[in-house]
């Protein structure tokens, strides 16, 4: 009932506290058939909140969102479990509501409370949170919402480092595979944020994961029979061997001949794009100053081979970056 | 609720051997749509964008950005896709089948002139809503237009393509090339407008999270820009196509000359072409011609919104039973899109159906390069073996290696081979090939309006009161010159064009030569 009373405009603390009752309410209730109505009712309330609570952060097409608002709302939603209830109730709730909260969730990810990020805190103490996004990617219902949120929260580097060092690792191998493109393309997007966001972290879960992972990274998807997974892995290969931080990796990877029989395999794949990205890292095999002898004799045995692929090997722009190293490949090989 | 929608509706399966391609019912430069049966949910009619990763000019990324878009998006005006996923290097997005095809479809196979305006109301008014959905998911569309507006066998409507849709919520802002998306592709005849370009581009290329209030500015502007192709595409729906359309890409000048657009646009198209007879019968309503205006109002704050759109007297007047009459009268009057695509020229004339359609990559472009140079067809790794000469297989044998093998390939390659001949046949004489007639039919169109101006201005020439008069005068003048230079530039594009299908004509007939395996008649004997 609506008193006789105008009620008090929400305070963006109390828009959170509402939000997470009703969460708790779905998250005890959802088994249950008896009350349906009432649930019904519970869920349009909630998707209420969860869109006032995007509107707050986001501002709406009158106003500005405030950063007092934002501060209250953020400190609030970290106060309690929030975040965790959000998580887990996502599933239940309907799809417009689903991608509120998922833009709700990213938002707060850079909300500053007296200059912390208050998200990362959360996040650290409550690392099982990225293993339930990260099974999120077995669910075509909820992979994209789940991957989104993923992808934000490992803009922190403490939650970056953790996913990288976790058996989840391993999972993305299969994920990117996954038959459906846009979940696979998502779990693509996320696989290369984690190897190429954090600079630091990232060259040093390669040295100490050199071998397993490039295992898999050479078998898995550089030799997959799937055109985007060969597509998308040798690009990413090409950003993390050309990144300084990861130059020692690099040396690493350009010393071994069965890394550049692999690449010598893509570089006469039958795609354009990939024979293009595969020159991007086949190059640095060809630019290495102390080459091993199995990489040389492999080159000086191809090298007539070699010399007429690149002499007809073009691109359709022009590129002078692309004709330099060419050039310089040719040079290299020639003199070897 | 839209939400529950999403959670009943049948898994698609997502593999190519489910699917029996039927039919194609268009075709872009990357893509190919084609009508096809979805064999596990009782042979369900869909639609199957086949998009040539290889050949698109977008990266994978945008690719991605695009199909997910259209997978989060559930709206009934909105064009939705069941599912994607790859089949070699293409991206098969299956896709509601729309029985009657596009609006720029069914204005070119039965409309030439427009459709009659209670037929417009009811099919701006389905895109109205898809626009209102569209705009309070904080999406802008920004290629609205006749082409990208689908419509089902009982007239209902559905807004397609989002290639060049951005999002205010995502953390990366879509590119700047948002011409270049792989999506937009099959009905789609003229280059992005002007308008729709240029209003992300600064918002392109930031680091991280904008400032909100440079979003909304973005957004404001982005949504205005939806509202003014809206107001362009009714244009383009009551007399059959757009008014000075294929703009160069001056984007004031075309702001500038908005207020003529509006005025003129009727009267400039009943004094040219044969048909005017029946161009100067038409008549619009008041409401009409009002509710254009309003989208056509030189500044983006001044438009209205779509909701508020969605509450003007033109639309107030739409009845159910006006999508009967749009069904009678409309799409019972134009050919089914099986039949429209069959009198395309663009087809290889196989009347085989669904095999000579199938995606095929033979004229990707670095194929034929590859044939030339002949193929390295393998490398030597064995290290015992240093000394044995590198082994060479024929090139042909080669490519049948590495054909990605589609389901619908189970004849023999060189038949394909034979086609793609015949096809390059065609195309040195320019009739068959994909870039040359578009181009030429920019040209055209803009040697068109490039009358229609001169037209105008000539008209105006005596009646002229005074200053104002000379400087809308120059104004036009200017605009003629532009669209001259850009006539020019295209011309030299079509030769550029001609000259690179010779060339590639001259390689397929070396290939041919080269190929001794091939025991069938060679065409490309000349």
């Amino acid at each position: 009932m609506k008193g006789l009373f105008k009620s008090k405009p929400r305070t963006p603390a109390d828009v959170v506290r509402q939000t997470r009752e009703l969460l708790i309410f779905l998250d005890l209730h959802s088994g249950s058939r008896g009350g349906d109505a009432k649930r019904e009712e519970k869920m349009a309330e909630l998707s209420k909140n969860i869109r006032e609570l995007k509107s707050i952060l986001y501002g709406n097409g009158e106003s500005e969102p405030v950063t007092e608002a934002c501060v209250q709302l953020t400190q609030e939603f970290f106060r309690e479990n929030t975040l965790r209830l959000l998580i887990i109730c996502l599933p239940k709730l309907n799809l417009e509501t689903r991608k509120d909260a998922t833009q709700v969730v990213a938002n707060l990810q850079r909300q500053q409370v007296s200059s912390k990020i208050v998200a990362s805190e959360y996040l650290e103490a409550n690392k099982d949170l990225l293993d339930t996004l990260i099974s999120g990617y077995e669910n075509m219902d909820i992979a994209l919402h789940y991957g989104s949120m993923l992808r934000e929260c490992i803009r922190h580097q403490s939650i970056a480092r953790y996913v990288l060092e976790s058996d989840h690792m391993k999972k993305f191998f299969d994920y990117i595979q996954l038959p459906n493109f846009d979940i696979a393309s998502d779990a693509s997007a996320t696989f290369k944020e984690l190897l190429t966001r954090h600079k630091a972290t990232v060259a040093e879960f390669l040295s100490k994961n050199y071998d397993w992972f490039f295992s898999e990274f050479n078998t898995r998807l550089l030799s997959s029979t799937n055109y985007i997974t060969k597509r998308q892995a040798i690009k990413l290969l090409g950003d993390m061997l050309l990144d300084r931080s990861n130059s020692a990796v690099m040396m690493r990877y350009v010393s071994s001949k069965d890394n550049l029989m692999i690449l010598m395999n893509l570089l006469r794949d039958s795609s354009k794009n990939i024979q293009i990205e595969a020159f991007h890292v086949f190059k640095l095999f060809a630019a290495n100053k102390n080459k091993p002898t199995e990489v040389v004799n492999i080159l000086v045995t191809n090298r007539s081979k070699l010399l007429r692929f690149f002499a007809g090997f073009k691109i359709d722009k022009e590129d002078e970056q692309f004709e330099a190293d060419k050039e310089q490949v040719i040079k290299e090989i020639s003199a070897l | 609720m839209a939400g529950d929608h999403h959670h009943q509706q049948a898994r698609y399966p997502l593999d190519a051997g489910s699917y029996r391609l039927l039919c194609k019912i268009g075709s872009g430069v990357s893509a190919v749509v084609y009508k096809a049966a979805c064999v596990p949910l009782g042979s369900a009619v869909v639609a199957i964008k086949a998009i040539d990763l290889e050949r698109s000019r977008a990266n994978l990324d945008e690719v991605w950005r695009e199909a997910k878009a259209m997978a989060l998006l559930s709206h009934r005006n909105v064009l939705r896709a069941h599912c994607s996923f790859t089949v070699g290097s293409h991206l098969w997005v299956v896709m509601p089948f729309m029985a009657a095809g596009s609006l720029h479809s069914i204005l070119s196979h039965g409309f030439p002139d427009g459709l009659p305006e209670q037929c417009i109301a009811v099919v701006l008014r389905d895109t109205l809503r898809a626009l209102c959905y569209l705009h309070e998911q904080g999406r802008i569309h920004r290629d609205i237009k006749a082409g990208n507006i689908l419509v089902d066998s009982d007239g209902s409507v559905k807004l397609a393509d989002f290639g060049v849709s951005a999002s205010i919520y995502e953390t990366a802002p879509a590119a700047a090339s948002t011409a270049s998306s792989a999506f937009s592709g099959p009905m789609i005849h003229a280059p992005p407008s002007a308008l729709s370009s240029s209003c992300f581009n600064d918002m392109a290329g930031t680091p991280y999270w904008m400032a909100p209030e440079v979003i909304h500015s973005h957004v404001g502007y982005g949504i205005k820009a939806d509202i003014w192709s809206f107001g362009i595409t009714a244009l383009e729906l009551a007399h059959g196509r757009p008014p000075l359309s294929h703009l160069p890409p001056s984007k004031s000048m075309l702001m500038r000359i908005t207020s003529r657009v509006r005025l003129e646009v009727d009267a400039a198209s009943s004094s040219e072409g044969s048909s005017s007879a029946a161009r100067k019968k038409k008549k619009f309503s008041k409401a009409f011609k009002d509710m254009v205006s309003s989208c056509l109002c030189q500044e983006p704050a001044k438009r209205p919104s779509a909701e508020k759109l969605l509450r003007h007297p033109f639309f107030k007047g739409c009845r159910s039973r006006d999508y009967d009459y749009l069904v009678r009268n409309v799409l019972d009057a134009v050919p089914s899109v099986e039949e429209r695509c069959r009198d395309s020229t663009q087809l290889c004339g196989c009347a085989r159906g669904a095999r000579c359609v199938s995606p095929c990559r033979h004229a990707s472009s670095g194929n034929v390069v590859a044939a030339k140079n002949r193929r390295i067809s393998g490398w030597n790794f064995n290290e015992e073996s240093f000394e044995l000469d590198p082994t060479d297989k024929p090139p042909e044998q080669e490519q049948q290696q590495q054909q990605p093998c589609f389901p619908f390939h189970d004849d023999d390659d060189m038949v394909e081979h034979e086609q793609e001949r015949r096809r390059r046949q065609d195309d040195k004489d320019g009739s068959s090939d994909v870039a040359v007639p578009h181009l030429v039919t920019i040209l055209g169109s803009l040697e068109m309006q490039r009358d229609m101006v001169m037209q105008v201005l000539e008209g105006d020439g005596g009646s002229g009161d005074g200053g104002e008069t000379v400087g809308r005068e120059e104004m036009l003048v200017g605009y003629v010159r532009e669209l001259e230079k850009r006539v020019q530039e295209l011309s030299t594009e079509v030769e550029e064009e001609m000259a690179r299908n010779a060339h590639l004509q001259e390689l397929l007939h070396e290939r041919a030569c080269e190929n001794h395996t091939d025991s069938s008649h060679t065409s490309g004997s000349r």
